[in-house]
């Protein structure tokens, strides 16, 4: 079957607010390929995935979405939002906040009688059968975030952005997550974008990288960004990478990222409850 | 008088069409009031529903007009400069207290008679006059008919926000519309338990509802019956008993939030089970 690229942007820029978020920003994401996207707070990771959604434009530069120019509420897009879910209180559940996936945004009282089986067949991929019918502020926060992913992919889409899917999850389930992600990816052949603070939980199932920083974004496999030379180049300076005996990657020398005001206020997460080694990574990455 | 004739009189049928079409109103708009966590929001349009009522009596106007035009307009108020959960806290406040300010002010400016200012604080619906039967029931109907067609986008932006607004749904828009069905909802309600009261209608059956069960719909239709079993048995009470009519409702309202924290805390299954024949 012929599959168009999924995601071709070129030399594109976004300003907000009177001020260039990143430039010169040119890559490619063919189907069923799983990009991370990483860097700093506040670098514009978040805003890339509002471009690809046609909610923030391009002041330069061109982005097909899907051999179409990017445009709101396209369904062969689906998006779950940096994770409000974390602590949600809903009282809904999680079978209901699927439904609105489906038919959220329809006016009016007619019903689509497939919605039944099209929220079942989601929630069946995404593993959450048995604890769909709960209230969502009872289920775990791994729970909450394959539900999300339900939510995010009951028109079976074919690019799936996902924004922190792995914050405020311990590594186990983070793990869960990175494993369901996978599954999505091979039954559906979706592309998938994840925006990340840490790469080693998803280094595994990524093919892609787009690293955001310095108003940058430098995109490639792992071995062609994540090495010392393009980040130093990136960064201006010196960035060491350190890879412990299991393959994980510790990045040294964004400590002063740390120094830098947050350039805008949507991009901020509060990630707890990791193990030390990975928030020792991520203390060095943001 | 037999209690039977005191309720064939005409004031306590008034009364009863009031109660039942203003509970539904708010047993509907309850249920987004409380899964959006607004009561703060609530709280405040009744308060500065006061003010406009206190406003339009020194004019020489029937209170509800004050009240249409004040709740209105703190409605939009909020629902523009509140539509992120950031500062929306702090519109609220804002507008709450300019209101009252001014509210005091109409007060100390009106020298007749107070018996006005206190049917807005606390109710006065045995008082309700045919032309308000009317006013209220219209205005309730085009709260029930607005909510019904947009439930979907409203249930949507009140859970994941983000979400709703990458579908192509306004988060703003359905913001505004939720403040101003608010607002229409607070004027009914103020007419009955009065702007102190306002809450035993809007909110406590909503809560209470959404307690009992996790399906939206289910919780609105619950919230409904829960706000007119308050409301009709309130009335009667208070045509049997005495009393203030919405001192009652108020009780009741409460009684039944109560009963439903104490259920779910008791361990009923309500709440966590799954329930899978009752499937989206």
């Amino acid at each position: 079957m012929y599959q168009v690229t999924t995601l071709e942007m070129k030399s594109a820029a976004v300003r907000l607010g009177g001020r260039t978020i990143w430039r010169d920003a040119s890559f490619r994401l063919e189907p069923a390929t799983i990009a991370a996207v990483l860097g700093p707070n506040g670098s514009g990771k978040s805003t890339l995935l509002k471009a690809i959604l046609g909610l923030v434009p391009l002041s330069e530069g061109s982005l097909q979405v899907l051999g179409r120019a990017p445009e709101r509420g396209d369904r062969r897009v689906g998006y779950m939002a940096q994770s409000r879910f974390v602590d949600d209180l809903s009282s809904i559940t999680g079978r209901d906040y699927v439904g609105l996936g489906f038919d959220g945004p329809r006016l009016g009282w007619r019903r689509d009688k497939h919605k039944g089986d099209v929220v079942h067949q989601a929630l069946k991929l995404t593993g959450t059968l048995s604890f769909a019918d709960q209230a969502l502020r009872t289920l775990s926060g791994g729970q909450r975030q394959r539900i999300a992913l339900a939510h995010a992919t009951v028109f079976r889409p074919e690019l799936l952005l996902l924004d922190e899917p792995l914050a405020g999850l311990d590594l186990a389930a983070q793990a869960e997550i990175v494993d369901l992600i996978n599954l999505i990816r091979d039954t559906t052949r979706a592309a998938v974008v994840v925006v990340a603070h840490d790469l080693n939980p998803l280094a595994p199932v990524v093919d892609e990288v787009l690293w955001v920083a310095r108003h940058q974004i430098r995109s490639g496999s792992v071995a062609e960004v994540v090495n010392e030379r393009v980040l130093s180049e990136l960064y201006g300076h010196p960035i060491e990478i350190i890879v412990t005996p299991r393959g994980r990657r510790v990045i040294v020398g964004l400590e002063e990222e740390f120094a830098h005001p947050h350039p805008h206020g949507h991009d901020h997460t509060n990630e707890s409850g990791h193990e030390h080694f990975a928030e020792l990574y991520e203390e060095e990455t943001t | 008088m037999s209690l039977l004739q005191l309720l064939s009189t005409s004031f306590v049928q008034n009364a009863f069409y009031a109660v039942t079409a203003v509970s539904i109103a708010a047993g509907a708009v309850g249920y987004f009031v409380v899964l959006r966590r607004q009561a703060f929001a609530a709280h405040a349009i009744g308060h500065v529903g006061f003010a406009g009522a206190a406003g339009a009596v020194l004019l020489g106007l029937s209170p509800i007009v004050g009240l249409l035009v004040f709740c209105l307009g703190a409605g939009l108020l909020i629902g523009v400069g509140g539509a992120t959960l950031d500062d929306r806290d702090a519109v609220v406040g804002v507008t709450l207290t300019a209101a009252l300010g001014l509210g005091v002010l109409f007060i100390s400016l009106y020298s007749g008679y107070a018996n006005a200012t206190y049917s807005i604080l606390f109710g006065q619906i045995l008082g309700v006059s045919v032309a308000n039967v009317i006013l209220v029931a219209l205005l309730s109907f085009a709260v029930v008919v607005a909510v019904s067609l947009t439930y979907r986008p409203l249930l949507f932006v009140s859970v994941d926000a983000q979400s709703a607004e990458s579908r192509g749904i306004s988060v703003r828009a359905m913001s505004i519309l939720f403040m101003s069905l608010l607002a229409l909802t607070t004027v009914v309600a103020i007419q009955i338990v009065g702007v102190l009261l306002v809450f035993s209608l809007l909110v406590a059956p909503a809560a209470a509802a959404e307690v009992l069960t996790n399906r939206p719909w289910h919780a609105m239709a619950l919230s409904m019956g829960l706000a007119l079993f308050s409301a009709w048995l309130g009335l009667f009470l208070g045509v049997w008993l005495g009393g203030p009519v919405s001192f009652w409702i108020t009780a009741l309202a409460s009684l039944a939030y109560l009963y439903a924290r104490v259920r779910v805390a008791l361990g009923s299954p309500s709440r966590a089970s799954s329930r899978a024949s009752s499937r989206a």
